[in-house]
């Protein structure tokens, strides 16, 4: 989907630039541009839906400027958004590429990047009875999951029903997903035998209820072509982030657990340790966003021609990244 | 032991390598075990050495473990090599070395509990990674000599990532994936562990010490 994001003079972002893969984990320090960088895939989302300026502005030379690139079969356009000041970007241009192709077919991206979604996940958002339905997509903070998890039932039993079976699998305590449509809530009903106990929604751990709102993405028949996830961690127990890690491949990279559907490019930012180390087969999914002053930067983890040697002598990612020695770690007064 | 099953506890990385841990352990020592405690986990290498002294402690007062069975991943730390094994030898670089050497200190001075004298111990380190002992028997280009080989011309065979596509059909498998593919290619390797054991020292020495129990207690 997007293959390179360059900032100029953008809030922190003087100067930065970054390639993104179709799977991405944003480390760094609160003010390092992790946020920025998902604001700006937002902003991007928004213009698409106006028609593009086609005048080159006349743009000072101390202009904000976000100059995405995308990946085949749109690598011959370049979108560029440009900003009044910091809170106004409101000017998107398109400049066709050299080469790559699909230099114009920008109805075709555009439809792609009008998909894309970003979530803050709220567990009390997302435990919150949705009634009457009137859309079952996904709000941002995952409210609407029971919405959600009905439609899908409804459309797809096949896709409820993958999504059911892994939530099991990650949550051995609980035997089913039982939907209650016409109260605008569900609940997980406990294992074990004897009578059957049923938890509802706002009793089921804040944990959870991430996952699950995470599972509804990665089981969705037709998911967004971006997925921005903020906070990754928040409220699920280290040992279960590896599943959590599992979910959002099966949404980067569909065809290796047997789905039929275009991958879904996730930028996720994450401030543990305990899920960086679960990368260290795949350093070029990890961006480092840095701070040095006020300047901010990304760079790629597995651009550091030194990371086996470092990971050699001892230490997990995680421990690595903690230590201060890989970047993206607060300044200390 | 003699007569019960034995009762272990499994340090490992992961499910994963906790449920292909089972399966070959079983089958070397030639017959059932009670595991005591599933679900102990170490968070990789150096985790595993710093929490070894605590894990050991609390199984050895609090538990009526016989012996803990750790397994971990050599990476690209030197293998167990043959002659780690002559009395008083220890290699600083070998995590195998390491990780007995640590146990032992840990275990050494703490008073008999539980009705048994000391906890026993088998560590087994798999070279570079568990998936290597998954593909033995189906990969003749996979094993430790073939490892020691590349790692010493300066070009390692292959790369963990490399061996997970192999075994899983992804080098990204979730954890389903994961422990089917691994247990699968343990059931495989408990029919006959030998070849196992001859192309992976780092198994070879696991399975000597579960053996050497048998011959203490038998
Ligand atoms: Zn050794």
């Amino acid at each position: 989907m997007i293959a390179s994001v360059a900032f100029r003079n953008f809030k922190a972002l003087r100067s930065a630039r970054i390639d993104l893969a179709p799977f991405n984990l944003v480390i760094g320090p609160n003010g390092s541009g992790k946020t920025s960088l998902i604001q700006a895939v937002l902003r991007l989302r928004t213009l698409s839906r106006l028609p593009a300026a086609d005048a080159p502005a006349e743009t000072e030379p101390e202009t904000a400027e976000i100059v995405f690139r995308f990946n085949p079969p749109h690598d011959g356009l370049e979108a560029t958004l440009t900003c009044r000041d910091e809170d106004r970007c409101d000017l998107l241009q398109l400049a066709p590429l050299p080469a790559g192709e699909g230099a114009d077919d920008w109805p075709g991206l555009r439809a792609r990047l009008l998909t894309s979604r970003s979530y803050l996940l709220d567990a009390r958002a997302i435990a919150r009875p949705v009634y009457p339905v009137t859309s079952d997509e996904l709000a941002t903070d995952g409210g609407n999951l029971a919405a959600r998890l009905a439609g899908l039932h409804a459309r797809s039993p096949e896709s409820f029903a993958g999504l059911r079976e892994e939530m099991i699998r990650l949550f051995p305590e609980y035997a089913d997903l039982v939907l209650d449509p016409a109260r605008g809530t569900f609940a997980l009903r406990l294992s074990g035998g004897g009578d059957p106990v049923l938890v509802p929604a706002d009793e089921v751990s804040q944990g959870t209820l991430y996952v699950l709102a995470l599972l509804a993405l990665a089981h969705d028949p037709a998911p967004p072509a971006i997925v921005c996830l903020e906070e990754l961690d928040r409220g699920i127990h280290p040992r279960l982030l590896r599943g959590v890690r599992d979910v959002l491949y099966r949404l980067s990279y569909p065809a290796d657990y047997g789905h039929v559907r275009a991958p879904v490019q996730v930028i996720a930012t994450t401030h543990s340790p305990h899920l960086l180390d679960l990368f260290r087969d795949h350093p070029e999914e990890i961006v480092i966003a840095d701070k040095h002053g006020r300047a901010a930067t990304f760079a790629r983890l597995s651009d550091r021609p030194d990371l086996e040697a470092l990971l050699a002598e001892g230490g997990t990612l995680g421990d690595l990244w903690y230590s201060g020695i890989l970047g993206g770690v607060p300044e200390e007064s | 032991m003699n007569g019960r099953p034995p009762r272990l506890a499994l340090l490992g990385e992961s499910l994963v390598d906790e449920s292909a841990l089972a399966i070959l352990v079983e089958a070397v020592l030639g017959r059932p075990f009670v595991q005591v405690q599933p679900g102990l986990r170490a968070r990789g290498w150096p985790s595993v050495l710093q929490i070894l002294p605590a894990v050991a402690r609390h199984l050895h007062f609090n538990t009526d473990a016989d012996a803990l069975v750790v397994l971990v991943d050599a990476d690209d730390t030197e293998p167990h090599g043959e002659r780690h094994e002559a009395p008083g030898y220890f290699h600083p670089r070998c995590r195998l070395c390491q990780l007995r050497a640590v146990f032992r200190r840990a275990t050494r001075n703490l008073p008999p509990a539980r009705g048994r004298e000391r906890m026993l111990r088998a560590v087994g380190l798999a070279v570079p990674a568990a998936e290597a002992w998954y593909l033995c028997g189906l990969d003749e280009a996979v094993g430790e000599a073939a490892w020691i080989a590349g790692r010493e011309a300066g070009r390692p065979p292959y790369t963990r990532r490399e061996l997970k596509a192999r075994v899983y059909g992804t080098d990204r498998p979730n954890l389903a994936q994961a422990v089917a593919g691994a247990t699968a290619a343990a059931r495989r390797h408990a029919r006959d562990p030998r070849r196992l054991e001859y192309d992976f020292p780092g198994f070879a020495a696991l399975a000597a010490d579960l053996r050497s129990w048998d011959i203490i207690n038998r």
